[in-house]
């Protein structure tokens, strides 16, 4: 009798067990299930359609920040939003943390405009695969910490996580090993780390300042450079002004291809955009 | 130039051609707000359309902003027959307000579109193309030559509502309301709702300032319109700004100068007597009470007239200010310089190693700003300046005005 009452309410006790973590991007919840697997119920305060910049949050959400175990963060100055929330009892985990880090210069005085200049570095580090390392170590420290039991089962997750990935990306730096040094140019620079990793060059973004349309001025300088250059790709996001991508590629000659900067699945994040870039590359040879 | 503003241009002069006829029926209808509600309305129908799976520029949702728009446009027009009882202006901006927040609430749904919308409701009339003005150029003509052949009920029920029946009032109402829903969805769609508000208001206002008669207003708000355009666009080129909000700017600078002009007819010796000395018996108590805030009225005679400024200073601080803004000019030009290169190296236009390019690319972004250590000898210098100037011109100026204040006002009082 006792044997079965246990046996009948395990499931549900089990399910109180799991660990709520809460990221604020869907990227992050993907990593956190690759580490966590069953023994985390992960949400995710954005979506990937959604300006990471600029979430608003629910009552709902609300609720489940408070009732969460601990909270992932892109860090840097990546979501502003985060710090209208009341005081966190969550063990907060910044995923940049051991992240190396690039575009780290700050302008002390804007005498001239730069391209998308953040505080403190570029943020878009996710979009690099081999930063899944640092990150998941991250996850992985944090959670081993709040359910030390589960260390062991975390790491082996991790370990086959990794080794698939980096299986894939292997894969993936083959089908982009032909265009290596090609000279590309962005709407707006969030894409320098995953240019890094593939070797891609980067000479332009079309948004001097993320969010303003350039003036006559820059759009007629990025024109013209174009149609001296061997500069075929244009790389857009899919909240890019869809205006000024049509005009950049009729009139500098180049070839469109929109790009995710985030995903549901982090691999398959990857091999989606590795196989929009790699036709877009191969058709503008 | 030309190239890239010829159809920027010959868009802003179809939005004036419609804009400133619709714009002389708003101001007489005292219905100033509401082509930014119909554009929120249509933007609530862009968002459904968005929610239910079509791409924001696609004729699916152009259809869906123009359906919302034409269901505020008779909301607003079944609304002026109760004007006794409830204002038409309370209507608009209800439903401006709560479109707006409708939208919210259905972006929330699907929020791939809240970027697209909040860049359509800027406008980018940059990259407008030859097809979209000649789509516009032949909706408006369509528009403009239907008003034309129903001019008089048209032109009755603006000016002269109250020698109308009701009923026919209603009629004409929703004809008016509609047709200019149909407009407002297109025009947004190209140049953004700051602008075609503009286009709407400023040359019909100008115009209604400037002439009487609807025909003479009608001519001169199109040349006021078209030379605003020119001027905007020009504006952006040669100052490189952003080219929809300049073309507002421009606008905003007529009305400015309109005021300001009907401002100084009405100024006689005496009350520009009392402006001025009020005016420097303020900056000079400012200056006296405050030398190290911000006086841009100071900083921008010194830059006009320098020896304002070097007047100040010592012989030997004349002489390390002046090596300073060599050194700053020195400076620039060599960024400049280096800027180039690095550019054409990036776009492979000159050969370099890699790593000698990636020290030049890093020396630059370090560099970034330059000299601010030199800006801060002229930070200090000017400093220095103000602390003397504090006395030396703060008094005098504050003595000045008391003096013109108190003289003036004795004059009245004898």
């Amino acid at each position: 009798m006792l044997a079965a009452l246990v046996a009948a309410t395990s499931p549900s006790a089990q399910a109180q067990q799991r660990l709520l973590v809460i990221t604020t991007s869907p990227d992050l919840k993907s990593l956190v299930e690759a580490v966590g697997g069953d023994r985390v119920e992960v949400e995710s305060l954005g979506q990937p359609e959604q300006n990471p910049h600029s979430v608003e949050i629910k009552p709902g959400q609300l609720v489940r920040v408070k009732q969460a175990a601990m909270l992932v963060r892109i860090g840097l100055d990546h979501e502003p939003w985060l710090a209208r929330l009341p005081a966190l009892t969550a063990t907060v985990v910044d995923a940049s943390r051991d992240v190396p880090l690039l575009q780290t210069e700050t302008p002390r005085l804007r005498t001239a405009r730069k391209a998308h200049t953040h505080a403190y570095g570029n943020t878009h580090y996710w979009l690099d695969p081999k930063n899944a390392w640092p990150i998941t170590a991250s996850i992985l420290a944090a959670l081993a910490d709040l359910s030390p039991a589960d260390r062991a089962a975390f790491e082996a997750r991790r370990e086959a996580f990794l080794s698939r990935l980096e299986e894939r990306l292997a894969a993936w730096e083959g089908v982009l090993a032909p265009y290596r040094g090609a000279r590309v140019v962005v709407v707006h620079d969030s894409w320098s780390y995953f240019a890094e990793r593939f070797g891609l060059r980067i000479v332009a973004a079309a948004e001097p300042n993320p969010g303003v349309p350039p003036s006559p001025g820059e759009l007629a300088a990025l024109l013209d450079r174009l149609r001296g250059s061997d500069v075929r790709v244009l790389i857009s996001d899919p909240h890019s002004d869809p205006s000024l991508v049509r005009q950049i590629a009729d009139k500098g000659g180049v070839r469109p291809v929109t790009l995710l900067p985030s995903g549901r699945d982090y691999i398959g994040l990857f091999e989606e955009n590795v196989q929009r870039l790699s036709q877009a590359l191969k058709s503008g040879q | 130039m030309t190239e890239l503003l010829l159809w920027p241009f010959a868009a802003g002069l179809v939005l004036t051609g419609i804009h400133v006829y619709f714009g002389l029926h708003v101001l007489a209808r005292k219905v100033v707000f509401v082509d930014l509600s119909l554009a929120q309305v249509a933007a609530l129908g862009l968002a459904v359309a968005i929610l239910a799976g079509h791409p924001v520029q696609s004729d699916a949702a152009y259809w869906y902003a123009f359906g919302f728009a034409i269901v505020g446009a008779l909301l607003v027009a079944l609304a002026r027959p109760y004007e006794g009882a409830l204002q038409q202006e309370a209507v608009i901006g209800i439903v401006y307000a709560v479109s707006a927040a409708l939208g919210v609430l259905v972006l929330d749904r699907a929020p791939q579109g809240a970027d697209h919308i909040k860049q359509l409701l800027a406008g980018t009339i940059l990259t407008v193309t030859p097809q979209e003005v000649a789509g516009l150029a032949a909706l408006y003509a369509g528009i403009g030559a239907l008003h034309l052949l129903l001019r008089r009920p048209i032109m009755q029920a603006s000016f002269r509502p109250q020698d109308m029946p009701h009923a026919h009032l209603l009629l004409w109402d929703a004809l008016f309301y509609a047709s200019f829903a149909l407009v407002v969805t297109s025009s947004v769609r190209v140049a953004g709702v700051l602008l075609v508000f503009c286009y709407l208001i400023v040359p019909a206002a100008l115009a209604g300032l400037l002439a009487t008669g609807f025909v003479v207003r009608l001519v001169v708000g199109w040349v006021l319109g078209a030379a605003l355009t020119a001027g905007g666009l020009v504006a952006s080129w040669v100052w490189d700004l952003p080219t929809g909000p300049a073309v507002v700017a421009a606008f905003g600078a007529a009305m400015a100068l309109a005021a300001l002009a009907f401002a100084l007819r009405r100024l006689t010796l005496r009350k520009s007597g009392l402006l001025a000395s009020s005016a420097a018996a303020i900056a000079g108590a400012l200056l006296l009470a405050f030398p190290q805030m911000d006086q841009p009225w100071l900083d921008a005679i010194e830059a006009a007239v320098p020896p304002l400024h070097t007047a100040f200073l010592s012989a030997s601080e004349r002489t390390t200010r002046d090596e300073t803004l060599g050194s700053i000019a020195r400076a620039r030009e060599e960024l400049t310089r280096l800027r180039a290169l690095e550019a054409d190296v990036r776009w492979n236009k000159v050969e370099m190693d890699g790593e000698k390019a990636e020290r030049l690319r890093q020396y630059l972004a370090g560099k970034g700003e330059i000299s601010a250590g030199d800006a801060l000898v002229l930070r200090h210098l000017h400093d220095k300046a103000r602390a003397r100037q504090r006395y030396m011109l703060g008094l005098p100026l504050l003595a000045i005005g008391i003096w013109g204040l108190w003289a003036l006002l004795r004059r009245r009082a004898a």
